[in-house]
């Protein structure tokens, strides 16, 4: 008991948004009539923990001191919430009490929740924590057994503890026993997606497809009801190549942050379908709550807008800033908060009231007028973020058998392998995660190797009225896309010919 | 100019025709009896003594024609000799209903002449029939909202590959033949007199025009002068060789009125463009309205009435459509198409791979000639990869074949 300190410091961190910001806790323990205050703008969930801290610590055979116990959280004038600090400010009690030896030389970092069995458990946004804490450089790090999966994905060093007396066990006789955590295999499951074949008779957007997952070219698809749109969105995420550790780092922490322990390491990319009743709110992530939209759910994905004619137009335009800039911006009291949103977006819908303009026959009973105001809903500069538009049919009856006749020859992992080629082709050419459909605009003629005969084909096609001026360019990035994908060096007229056949001729 | 053998016959007919009093009853009469297999044999007949034409028995006011004809004989060979010569000397074709190039539209109706002659490009009659003809008739003062009218609803007609068909007369019918003739097709103007004839001679410019870019046709033989009994016989024809007839304005007593009629009569659609009642001169296309023709708005009902005509053609007649008839090999092409594209059709089967661009083509505009159809129903129908057909398909809406309407690739008849 000699030398007892009357303040011990140790480290504990919290999230805001996708930001992670590491938090000194300060812990006193003075003299007088028993009382306990956290300080440091803290919402009620870090106020609660004193009810969690009396009856843990006793569980683990200690005591609360008798005395006024101060708890400080620095930075004290960012709002904090969450119960990740509770192992911190037990550790920090006992340290501070001198129930336990202080190495008062050492950085210790220490997240979890107590119960009041005095067990350790997990809380959100710890693949965020761990990945800001391995960066500061602790000699202690100790985290709760149930984020050892954010642990992987972060590829931290640090120690999992059970309960509160595993950590004591740490400073004692057993002393601080790190692990290397690394993501090493992750199990894939047999994909559930359905196959690529499965879609008989349309063949403009089975090419439509391939295109979109190849150069991660945004979509529109337009057909009748049953013509299988939402079928095409699970097919598209089954020709996408998997997510690389650090993606998948990135997507896992993402989804951990919102759903805790619960949420699962995978390489398949995620898929996120919206429907028109969604609410700004949910489609961008809530700035003050702080809780990541479904736009930055799809980061790395596919985001899936079924019945898009249905959408409020305005809810459509949020989109537009977010899909030019791949990232979801939100700004609240001064303060900016952003998320990551590398989507391919596909967007399906009727192309008019009664859903049959593209039916063979002519069944649909729209008027030009009644079609026109229809499409009306999808603005200009909405549109210009799309890049291949396919129409769709119902499936004609001999296609149908066919379907469920010889379903066995898979094409999906073959045309999978392709786009990843052709991935490696663009990272090749402009870097990490940057594809044909997202370089810069200038130059696209040097670095995607457009030739001169190619541009001037390509400006006499839109002067056929083939596509409009602002199609030109989005009709190069796709040419370059199919050239990648037939593995060809340079574009060909052939490929310039095809990317027009997917431009928006009639909306 | 040089004729075959079988155009002199033809040219004889109708001399017969002009100079005597044989007539279309006679004709038939001549035909049910089987004296005669075709206009064509009257020339061999008139070398027959007359006793082997009273072998069949023929009613006495046809075997009184026949005699007056047979006694004036010199004279109509006489007549003969001229139409041929002045048909040489101003390049005018002879066309009867044996050749390939007779007018479909005249095969399937009836009392159209066995013979016309016409001077400029004759291959626009199988054009027109294969891709629709429009007759446009009106006044010849007509006001300047018909005279607007006629020459946007021209040329949009035009533009879209269909022939137009008139009179050649001044004002509605000269400004359809102009526009049509600015427009993508051509037009047919179908004349009262002679072929070489030009009527009214206010038209001199447009006459020369058409002759060489368009077509002029006409019943009546070379030389011919148009006498006014000529006319109604002449309007007939306006509206038999066209799919359906536009009438821009019409007086009370107008002679549009009998083209209206005549369509009417022959089961074609008359559209009639609404004018200003207090138009005197738009009485008689009021009162064509009143009595139930289509209003004239918009291009589209005009061009689902040809398209219309067109299938029906198609679907009734396939054989009349195709190529077929018996001499006048040189413009024979149709045929040879088709066993070409037959030809095509096993290779494209057997051995896709060698298929050049072009035999791809022509058997994307075959698909397409009979309705439009999507990129995924042509890809089915072809077993030709996307890839490769999208290429195909903007090269041919490049060169302005085919165009993309309501979501299906469409031939655009030019």
């Amino acid at each position: 008991m000699s030398g007892k300190p009357s303040i011990a410091r140790i480290y504990s961190g919290f999230t805001r948004g996708t930001e992670c910001v590491i938090s000194e806790l300060e812990i006193s323990v003075t003299p007088g009539i028993p009382t306990f205050s956290v300080i440091g703008l803290c919402d009620s969930s870090i106020r609660e923990s004193h009810g969690r801290l009396i009856s843990a610590l006793g569980s683990a055979g200690f005591k609360m001191p008798k005395g006024h116990v101060t708890v400080n959280i620095s930075p004290a004038y960012m709002k904090k919430s969450g119960s990740g600090f509770d192992l911190a400010m037990a550790l920090g009690i006992l340290f501070a009490s001198g129930q336990m030896k202080y190495p008062s030389e050492k950085r210790i970092y220490a997240e979890g929740e107590l119960s009041l069995g005095g067990s350790v458990k997990g809380t959100p946004g710890a693949a965020l924590r761990l990945n800001r804490a391995g960066m500061a450089g602790f000699e202690f790090v100790l985290f709760p057994e149930d984020e050892r999966d954010s642990a992987r994905c972060t590829g931290s060093d640090g120690q999992c503890v059970e309960s509160l007396s595993d950590a004591c066990t740490v400073f004692g006789f057993t002393g601080y026993r790190p692990e290397h955590f690394e993501m090493g295999d992750v199990e894939v499951p047999a994909s559930q997606r359905i196959d690529i074949s499965m879609l008989k008779g349309q063949e403009k957007t089975k090419r439509a497809l391939i295109l979109s997952a190849a150069g991660f070219h945004n979509m529109l698809l337009l057909g009748s009801p049953g013509s299988g749109k939402t079928m095409a969105a699970g097919i598209l995420a089954g020709i996408l190549p998997p997510m690389d550790p650090e993606e998948t780092g990135e997507v896992y922490a993402m989804y951990e942050a919102l759903e805790g322990a619960s949420a699962k390491i995978s390489t398949e990319r995620p898929v996120r379908m919206i429907s028109p009743d969604i609410t700004p709110g949910k489609l961008l992530g809530n700035a003050v709550s702080m809780t990541p939209g479904e736009m930055a759910l799809s980061d790395h994905g596919v985001l899936f807008a079924d019945e898009i004619m249905q959408f409020p137009s305005q809810v459509l335009d949020l989109m537009r800033k977010p899909l030019e800039e791949r990232e979801v911006r939100l700004f609240h009291n001064g303060s900016v908060c952003s998320y990551p949103a590398r989507i391919l977006f596909v967007g399906a819908g009727n192309p008019c009231r009664c859903g049959l303009f593209y039916e063979p026959g002519s069944r649909c009973r729209c008027s030009p007028g009644s079609r026109r105001r229809y499409m009306s809903k999808l603005s200009g500069p909405f549109l210009e973020r799309i890049d291949i538009f396919s129409e769709m049919r119902s499936i004609g009856k001999n296609d149908m058998a066919l379907m469920y006749a010889d379903g066995s020859d898979a094409q999906s992992p073959e045309i999978k392998e392709k786009v990843a080629t052709c991935w490696a082709m663009q990272r090749e050419r402009y870097g990490a995660k940057t594809f044909n459909s997202c370089v810069p605009s200038s130059d696209i003629a040097e670095t995607m190797r457009l030739t001169k005969d190619i541009l001037e084909y390509c400006s006499e096609l839109a002067s056929k009225g083939l596509f409009s001026a602002r199609g030109y360019q989005k009709t190069l990035r796709l040419a370059r896309t199919i050239a990648d994908y037939e593995g060809r060096p340079d574009v060909t007229r052939a490929d310039v010919s095809e990317a027009a056949m997917f431009r928006a001729h009639e909306l | 100019m040089d004729y075959t053998e079988k155009e002199m016959r033809d040219f004889y007919y109708t001399a017969v025709r002009m100079n005597t009093p044989v007539d279309y009853k006679t004709m038939r009469e001549m035909k049910d009896s089987g004296l005669i297999e075709s206009h064509r044999d009257l020339y061999g007949l008139s070398h027959m003594p007359e006793s082997h034409i009273k072998e069949y028995c023929l009613s006495n006011v046809s075997m009184r024609k026949i005699t007056e004809w047979l006694d004036r004989k010199d004279k109509v060979e006489k007549a003969c000799g001229m139409y041929m010569s002045t048909a040489a000397q101003n390049d005018i074709k002879v066309i009867s209903a044996h050749s390939f190039d007779y007018p479909v539209n005249f095969r399937l109706l009836g009392g159209m002449p066995e013979v016309i002659y016409c001077k400029g490009r004759t291959e626009l009659l199988k054009r027109s029939s294969k891709n629709g003809s429009v007759a446009i008739v009106g006044s010849r003062e007509a006001g300047s909202y018909a005279l607007c009218a006629t020459e946007s609803y021209s040329r949009d007609l035009s533009d879209k590959g269909i022939t137009i068909v008139s009179g050649m007369a001044l004002g509605v019918d000269g400004m359809a033949h102009r526009a049509a003739l600015e427009g993508k097709a051509s037009t047919i103007a179908i004349v009262a007199g002679g072929p070489d004839n030009i009527y009214p001679s206010e038209n001199r410019e447009l006459y020369k025009q058409i002759a060489s870019k368009g077509l002029i046709l006409s019943e009546m033989p070379p030389s011919q002068q148009p006498l006014r009994q000529y006319f109604p016989s002449r309007n007939r024809l306006i509206a038999g060789i066209s799919d359906c007839t536009l009438v821009m304005e019409a007086g009370a007593k107008s002679g549009t009125l009998h083209t209206a009629s005549f369509a009417a009569a022959q089961g074609k659609e008359v559209f009639v463009l609404p004018n200003n009642i207090y138009c005197e001169n738009a009485v008689g296309g009021l009162r064509l309205l009143e009595d139930g023709c289509c209003v004239l708005y918009s291009i589209e009902n005009v061009i689902d009435s040809v398209s219309q005509a067109i299938l029906c053609r198609r679907m009734e007649y396939p054989d009349l459509m195709e190529a077929d008839e018996t001499d006048c090999g040189p413009s024979d092409m149709r045929s040879g198409d088709k066993d070409r594209l037959a030809m095509l059709k096993i290779k494209a089967d057997k051995t896709p791979e060698e298929l050049t661009d072009d035999e791809w083509k022509a058997l994307i505009e075959d698909k397409l000639s009979v309705k439009p159809l999507d990129i995924d129903s042509l890809s089915g129908f072809l077993g030709l990869p996307f890839y490769r057909l999208s290429e195909l398909l903007v090269g041919l809406q490049l060169s302005g074949k085919v165009v993309l309407e309501n979501g299906k690739y469409a031939l655009t008849f030019i």
